[in-house]
């Protein structure tokens, strides 16, 4: 069984060291990043403590909702956290060294952990609310990290770019997670948002969610979330642009850690929403982000946009995995999320180097490195081809999976589902193109002239060749990794029993075919990938529609514009614009609010005595005898009429008291407007018809919420008091010593809260004493300086 | 409205409403009525006698005193009467909690006692909490009059 302490350790631990990081920079300088693999390594060592202790630890937060912080403890969460802290450790030890000399390095390594934090409580938390809350902590770090260099307008861009991408996916996710937990209340029998429990129960889940028509939003819901954070089509385009991030930021959030949130969480829920639309959905949008990816990895030209596109390609080879039904698809997707991180992280670290040693990143500049980067080039030979998928390299294994579920589910399904295998087989054809591209910078000859290059220190080159050498052993061992980690993570994902053997093939089937294929005809096309490039270069240029970046610039440009015009128009600093705005949307919301809870009125209930309907009556006939007064004074003195009324209605209704307020505060109001309406004019101006028409439809909307509010939500006339109405009556006479309920509850029982409301008082009498005395002094500089005042809301130069 | 019916109503009503107010402020604890109450009530009181003659009857006219025209309305001498009985009001509310807290009970508790034996009442009861209403009383009135006050002299 987990240990909750050590859980919380776990998750916590670089969050602490986060906070303290300024502290720690100050004293270590860029040492911290030394500091910083010491918590990953940390993290990583209890990590593998728990790697026997299988379980879900549970700390209540907000027992009403049943939201808590829980942890669970299983094969997936635990390949995902190793990794994450694992590569944490490299990242961080490469960054001491390639961030040397680099300002704001103290939020740099305070960003770095605090998202390593915020991964590791993605993996291991499985309440839904502290996964959301994880999710989006990612988010917010990765955007600092993106946007490191604060003075590069690119950078802010991209990180811009990320946030609302990423974030806007986020707010998919909470609505899905909202929808699950509404389902969890019919299928688990109260409001909870305990991931586990939910899993446990599919089947009930499932029938709650088809139940409530609820299953394919909370399914598009969740997925477009994963999308969003996993770069899938048509959400893929943050990724490259994200490449404006130091390269440690790269290797660590681009390609083994954030970006495969999305299907780490897909993985998770895969036995919770598997279905044919699952299958329709997933499948295809991996297939398809698997193509698109590869496709334009061929036609990138710098080596970090080569392996962000690349990445997207991976991760949708993990989603399409995890799409298919059969028990080779979450293999797939659970082995090549291991895989991936494996090669991956070791390629981005390897173009930081190529980029510090070499000062380009350019490919076409690039070539014939090996001569000066020897390692380098070892370790992109061995990372490069297990990306490409060549056997016996690690990356072959998964991708021989993800052949077999295609081609299983077209065995089974057939027709148009024989695009399953095709498609893959098609995007792996890329795969093996950009893979050798990328291999390329290191062979033949040089193609510009490069400064000297210098051999990398060592720190820039260890953690890449660690990274390969794992690389190495899980291509000579699988089932060495297979046993020690990802089976339990197969089974933690997995819908039904399986078993995964990891080797080469030994004899000749289908996928076998479709491997061959791909790495012939990649080799095949490789000689032309210079055409290939320019001929999707001309796709990617077409008109904007095409294009998802221009639908994403197209839109923020256009919030931007129209909120500039929006806001001008709610505020523009006449008081009465503010209160239409105000009171109309808010009047609007509850009425909403109410139509979608409560919905029809109970008319029933609509009993009144014959002097209250008299009384109510007569504020009636005030309330109209206002709008048709022809002066000032008339019109105060008619409403009075109305205020009055109230007054006689609080009596009728038996509270005296509020009744002798509504009295005393009516007369002194009539009297302030009696001493203010000497000064004022006593007519009354024109007044346009449209406006009359606004003011009135407001009017009606903010009455009818009134009406509306107390209709449903005040006690009926006959129900019991409740039980703090009854504490009160009960109470007043032993503890306060006063008959007078209302008057014992300010003075006595609330006291606390009539202190307040006097500070209220207090401060809004020394607020108008300030704000005239102001005036005064704002009117005399004015008529100094024969400037007119600058309005209100306006922009001043 | 300076018309003489008015002034000789408010001759004869301020006294009576101030009268009012304060009965209204005595009996809160046990009857309608209390310290908010009578403090818009002495309000409306003041008001009336603005609305009647001007800020300046106060001094001039009650309290039979020089009224130095030319000085503006912060430092008018009733204005800042006004302020400092918002802050007497606040520091009655507060030091009544604080009381409290001298004999080792919380912020803000209150306690009454019973007096027996009093000439033609008989049995009185004292509560702290009228203590604490006293001072919500001349908050609302220390407060209500220096923003009528302020503004009406605008």
């Amino acid at each position: 069984m987990a240990n909750l302490t050590v859980v919380t350790t776990i998750v916590a631990l670089p969050f602490v060291a986060a906070v303290l990081s300024p502290l720690l920079y100050r004293v270590l300088g860029e040492r911290t990043g030394y500091a910083g693999a010491l918590v990953a390594a940390a993290s990583f060592g209890l990590l593998a403590t728990q790697a026997d202790s299988y379980g879900t630890v549970r700390a209540s937060w907000v027992p009403a909702l049943d939201v808590g912080f829980q942890f669970t403890v299983d094969g997936w969460g635990l390949l995902f956290a190793l990794l994450a802290s694992g590569i944490g450790v490299l990242v961080f030890v490469y960054s001491a060294r390639y961030m040397h000399g680099e300002d704001g390095l103290a939020r740099y390594y305070a960003a770095l952990l605090a998202f390593m934090g915020s991964i590791l409580g993605v993996a291991l938390a499985s309440d839904l609310v502290l996964v959301f809350l994880f999710w989006e902590l990612t988010s917010l770090c990765s955007f600092v990290l993106i946007g490191h260099y604060t003075d590069d307008a690119e950078s802010r861009y991209s990180a811009r770019m990320a946030m609302v991408v990423t974030v806007g996916g986020g707010l998919c996710l909470l609505a899905g997670l909202l929808v699950l937990s509404v389902a969890a209340q019919d299928a688990l029998g109260g409001v909870t948002f305990d991931l586990t429990a939910m899993i446990a129960n599919d089947e009930a889940m499932r029938a709650a969610l088809r139940e409530s028509g609820l299953f394919v939003p909370a399914l598009v819901l969740v997925v477009v979330a994963a999308a969003a954070k996993s770069a899938q089509v048509p959400l893929h385009f943050w990724l490259p642009n994200a490449m404006v991030a130091p390269t440690p930021v790269s290797a660590f959030l681009h390609s083994a850690t954030m970006v495969k949130v999305g299907v780490y969480f897909l993985g998770r829920v895969r036995p919770l929403l598997m279905s044919p639309e699952w299958v329709l959905l997933v499948a295809t949008l991996g297939l398809l982000t698997m193509t698109v990816g590869a496709l334009l990895a061929v036609a990138s030209t710098d080596i970090k946009e080569l392996l962000a596109y690349s990445t997207a390609s991976h991760l949708g080879l993990m989603v399409a995995g995890f799409g298919f039904d059969v028990v080779y698809g979450g293999e797939a997707g659970t082995f090549h999320l291991l895989n991936h991180a494996l090669f991956k992280a070791p390629l981005f670290l390897v173009a930081g180097i190529v980029a510090h040693e070499a000062g380009t990143r350019n490919l076409d500049n690039l070539g014939g490195l090996w001569r000066e980067l020897p390692i380098t080039a070892a370790i992109t030979g061995v990372a490069a081809l297990s990306m490409a998928g060549i056997p016996p390299l690690n990356g072959f294994y998964s991708k021989e999976l993800l052949f077999e579920a295609t081609y299983e589910v077209a065995h089974e399904a057939g027709g148009v589902a024989w695009l399953y295998p095709t498609v893959a087989t098609v995007a792996s054809v890329f795969t093996v193109v950009y893979s050798v591209k990328f291999l390329g910078m290191f062979f033949g000859e040089r193609r510009a002239p490069l400064a000297d290059i210098h051999r990398p220190p060592v720190a820039l080159v260890a953690p890449p060749a660690l990274l390969a050498a794992a690389a190495a052993v899980v291509s000579v061992a699988p089932q060495l990794a297979v046993d020690a980690i990802v089976q339990e993570a197969v089974e933690a994902t997995a819908i039904g029993e399986a078993h995964l053997e990891a080797g080469l093939p030994t004899h000749f089937s289908p996928p076998v075919a479709m491997s061959a294929v791909a790495i012939l005809g990649g080799l095949a096309a490789y000689p032309f990938a210079g055409r290939l490039a320019t001929a999707i270069g001309r796709g990617v240029d077409a008109p904007v529609p095409v294009r998802p970046r221009g639908w994403y610039d197209w839109v923020v440009s256009t919030a931007e514009t129209t909120s500039a015009r929006f806001g001008p128009f709610v505020h523009n600093g006449l008081l009465r614009t503010y209160v239409t705005w105000v009171a109309a949307a808010g009047s609007l919301l509850a009425l909403a609010g109410f139509a979608a809870t409560r919905g029809a009125l109970g008319i029933d209930r609509l009993g009144v005595p014959l002097a209250v309907a008299a009384v109510l009556m007569i504020a009636i006939l005030a309330g109209v005898a206002v709008t048709t007064a022809p002066s000032h004074v008339v019109s105060v003195l008619t409403l009075s009429i109305l205020g009055f009324m109230l007054a006689i209605f609080f009596i009728l209704a038996s509270a005296p008291d509020l009744a002798l307020t509504q009295l005393v505060v009516e007369t002194l109001v009539l009297l302030i407007f009696l001493l203010v309406l000497q000064r004022l004019p006593s007519f009354y101006s024109d007044v346009r018809p449209l406006a009359l028409a606004r003011d009135a439809g407001v009017a009606i909307l903010v009455g009818a919420m009134a009406f509306v509010s107390v209709l449903l939500t005040a006690p009926r006339p006959d129900a019991d008091p409740t039980s703090v109405a009854t504490y009160y009556t009960e109470q007043a006479v032993p503890g306060g010593g006063g008959t007078n309920v209302v008057n014992v509850i300010l003075v006595d029982f609330r006291a606390f809260d009539t202190l307040g409301e006097l500070l209220v008082v207090t401060v809004a009498a020394i607020a108008i004493l300030v704000l005239v005395t102001m005036r005064t002094r704002g009117e005399e500089t004015v008529g100094d300086s024969e400037e007119g005042p600058i309005p209100d809301g306006g922009d001043s130069p | 409205m300076t018309t003489t019916i008015m002034r000789t109503t408010v001759r004869v009503t301020v006294p009576i409403v101030l009268v009012l107010s304060i009965w209204l402020f005595l009996q809160g604890h046990n009857l309608p009525g209390g310290g908010f109450i009578g403090g818009v009530l002495t309000t409306a009181a003041f008001v009336l006698i603005y609305v009647a003659y001007d800020l300046d009857y106060l001094e001039s006219g009650v309290l039979d005193r020089e009224v130095n025209p030319g000085t503006s309305i912060f430092e008018h001498r009733t204005v800042a009467a006004y302020r400092r009985t918002l802050l007497l009001g606040l520091a009655v509310v507060i030091g009544s909690g604080v009381a409290g807290m001298l004999v080792g009970d919380p912020f803000l508790t209150q306690t009454y006692v019973h007096v027996g034996g009093v000439p033609i009442y008989h049995d009185v009861e004292l509560a702290s909490a009228l203590v604490f209403d006293l001072g919500v009383y001349l908050v609302v009135v220390g407060s209500l009059l220096t923003i009528i006050s302020v503004v009406s002299a605008e």
